[in-house]
């Protein structure tokens, strides 16, 4: 089953359109199209609450105030006015996010899914991301259980792009926090590391170059 | 009231009062004077030795001795006794000044012994308890002063003297006369003359405003002399010339308005129309049975998508072109506001086949701006980046903390290039080139021009170049502020 998503939205075309589209991306669904204050206990199985500003009874900034204190529910707010008062007050009061109308559905997906995202698993030192496995403290990297030698700089940069996978980092900040200043810091140079790098680590970790920014390493690790 | 009119009645008015004022205050110095002199008179009469008696002798003819005739005769002289014996010297006359009008005795009970003789009022008793003499006041005394004086003796049927009189020669401080009057007619006279002028001025001025207010405030109103009037009209033309600037202005706006009304129509209806089109095309293939056009699908996405940005710019276009409005400046997230920006593209631009990708720093950069400005400029930068881009291009949006505590936006693409001498005029609303780029039809090129405005508004630097990459590449450049952001 999927993750819980409260949502409270008074128009009944749009609200059905949301609903059936999370279903859709695998998200169990609760629909309101009523605003009336949220008991915080009800919200405790609920992962995300989509709240529209603009609510027959009780208006959502006037629920997301009440509710705040007591709940760490992420909030993502959904407005039709494209006003910078209602926006600075709704994330005053605790909002995560805010979208305003109209939105693609991929959009709001998208926007579900990166704030619902967990970080990547580390368990004291080490990071797996996929069938990649770094251990920090050891220096030691392991692709499906394999370990892999890498030099410091091509550790380095791994260790860098697997702390947020799917997180692009720039070309600029590789060459500078990745590279060794004493010798070729240039961004070619990168590139040299990054090519001899994907050949060691082969096709079940996906190292992307993203055009015009640096590389990223794929959120599921490779396959 | 004319002005006029009104200035000569206050005039007369404060006049007559003054009159009034001063003839009354002479009238009680003159009561004052003749009583003084009255008393002095009775009690020197009564101090004569042999007065007493010839009082009492006969009250009721008691009189102060005429003053000699000018033969030299004393009128009331007593004639010598019987027994021989030396007759008392004559009283003392009365002051030539002082013309009596009224004289009787009282006994100690104010009775007159005179029978024609006035009652006086016990209250006139208890005030003289305590004197020798007193002035009655003028209501009681009628014509001339009136005096009651007490005699040495003070008992009998002489025990008050009641008297009234006159000084003869006038000691007024003010002249009664009829030539006193001429200055103050001459005053009169010399304020109606004085404010004729004045008054016609103040009617030229009042013309002079109703045709200017009548013609729209376009005239100007003349300003004569250097007085309280030319001051007025001073005033007046000031305001005048504020009216017209604000009819000007509002007239500006109006035009402004109209025009922006008929373009965003203009701009609203084209994106519309070609939406309106593809939907017809795709309901004659499904009604002819033919495969859903995939490529009919995503342009009316695209031209939907673009309709909702250009809701969004006519927005901001309306919020920065209203004079009053003012931005709610805060405290923004970049990071944040970078990756909503994306997103909200990324949707349309994955149907066309443009990559949308960005990076931002782990910690938040953070700048001072309204939220929903920033939001919508950095959007207009990156759709234009996508919207002038072709299947298989590519955008990328890179957001830096750099020296300075600043920070740098960077959106790059690799769509169709820009002349140099086009570059500058990216901006302009309206604008169109000859380039690929700016050849496209997309409405009036609000969102670049809103992104500037919104730029200027922040102090931010916008930079328009070619990109490496043959597109186009736009830096947005301003200062960051240190601390997490709300978001």
């Amino acid at each position: 089953m999927g993750k819980l998503i409260l949502l409270i939205e008074d128009d009944a075309r749009l609200g059905e359109q949301i609903a059936a589209r999370l279903r859709r991306e695998g998200f169990e669904v609760v629909w309101r199209t009523e605003g009336s204050l949220l008991d915080p206990r009800e919200l405790d199985d609920v992962a995300l609450v989509i709240l529209d500003l603009l609510l027959p009874g009780t208006g959502g900034l006037d629920i997301l105030r009440e509710v705040r204190a007591h709940t760490d529910t992420p909030f993502l707010i959904l407005s039709a006015r494209d006003d910078s008062h209602d926006k600075v007050r709704a994330l005053r009061l605790g909002a995560d996010d805010y979208m305003t109308k109209p939105f693609w559905p991929d959009e709001l997906v998208e926007r579900v899914r990166a704030r619902l995202r967990r970080p990547a698993i580390s368990w004291g030192d080490a990071i797996n991301v996929g069938a990649l496995r770094i251990d920090l403290a050891e220096h030691r990297v392991e692709v499906d259980d394999a370990t892999v030698e890498l030099t410091r700089v091509e550790f380095e940069f791994l260790a860098a792009l697997a702390r947020k996978p799917g997180v692009v980092r720039t070309r600029s900040w590789l060459t500078e926090h990745v590279l060794d200043p004493d010798g070729d810091a240039t961004e070619r140079a990168l590139d040299a590391h990054v090519s001899r790098l994907r050949k060691k680590l082969g096709p079940a970790v996906r190292i992307e170059t993203v055009w015009g920014i640096g590389y990223r390493l794929a959120a599921g690790g490779g396959r | 009231m004319r002005l006029r009119r009104r200035l000569a009645v206050a005039t007369v008015t404060v006049a007559v009062a003054m009159i009034v004022a001063l003839l009354s205050i002479d009238l009680r110095s003159r009561h004052a004077e003749g009583a003084t002199r009255l008393i002095a008179n009775l009690e020197r009469l009564l101090a004569n030795p042999g007065e007493q008696a010839r009082c009492e002798a006969d009250p009721a003819a008691w009189a102060p001795p005429r003053r000699p005739e000018p033969r030299g005769q004393p009128i009331l002289r007593p004639p010598p006794g019987p027994d021989g014996r030396e007759v008392p010297p004559p009283p003392p006359p009365l002051d030539p000044q002082l013309r009596l009008i009224e004289l009787f005795v009282l006994d100690g009970d104010l009775r007159p012994a005179h029978p024609g003789g006035v009652q006086l009022d016990r209250e006139l008793v208890r005030e003289l308890a305590g004197t020798d003499a007193i002035a009655l006041p003028t209501s009681w005394s009628g014509g001339g002063t009136g005096v009651v004086v007490k005699t040495p003796w003070r008992v009998g049927p002489c025990a008050y003297v009641y008297a009234r009189g006159q000084l003869r020669v006038a000691t007024s401080q003010v002249p009664l006369k009829w030539p006193w009057l001429l200055p103050l007619a001459g005053v009169i006279g010399a304020v109606l003359i004085t404010m004729g002028p004045v008054v016609r001025r103040i009617r030229r001025l009042t013309e002079a405003v109703t045709a200017s207010a009548a013609a729209g405030f376009v005239g100007e109103i003349p300003v004569e002399g250097g007085d309280e009037i030319a001051g007025l009209a001073r005033s007046f033309a000031e305001a005048s010339r504020a009216v017209r600037a604000q009819l000007s202005a509002t007239e500006q706006r109006e035009a402004v308005l109209r025009d922006f009304l008929a373009s965003t129509t203009h701009d609203v209806m084209i994106p519309l129309t070609v939406l309106q089109v593809h939907l017809a095309a795709m309901e004659e293939d499904e009604q002819a049975g033919k495969p859903r056009s995939g490529t009919t699908l995503t342009s009316a996405m695209d031209e939907a998508h673009y309709l909702g940005a250009l809701m969004q710019n006519l927005a901001a276009v309306a919020r920065l072109d209203t004079g009053v409005w003012q931005p709610a400046i805060g405290t923004v997230d970049l990071n944040a506001l970078v990756h909503r920006v994306v997103s909200r593209h990324q949707a349309i631009s994955r149907r066309l086949d443009i990559a949308v990708e960005f990076a931002v720093p782990d910690d938040p950069v953070t700048a001072a701006g309204d939220i929903t400005l920033l939001e919508q400029a950095v959007s207009n930068i990156v759709y234009n980046a996508v919207r002038h881009n072709r299947a298989g291009g590519h955008v990328a949006v890179v957001l830096e903390a750099t020296a300075g505590d600043r920070f740098s936006l960077r959106v790059v693409d690799d769509g169709p290039g820009i002349p140099a001498d086009e570059l500058a005029r990216l901006v302009e609303r309206g604008f169109r080139g000859n380039a690929a780029r700016t050849r496209s039809p997309d409405g009036l090129g609000l969102g670049l021009n809103i992104a500037l405005r919104v730029a200027e508004l922040h102090h931010l630097d916008l930079r328009f170049g070619p990109s490496e990459y043959g597109g186009l590449q736009v830096d947005l450049e301003g200062a960051r502020i240190g601390g997490l952001a709300p978001q």
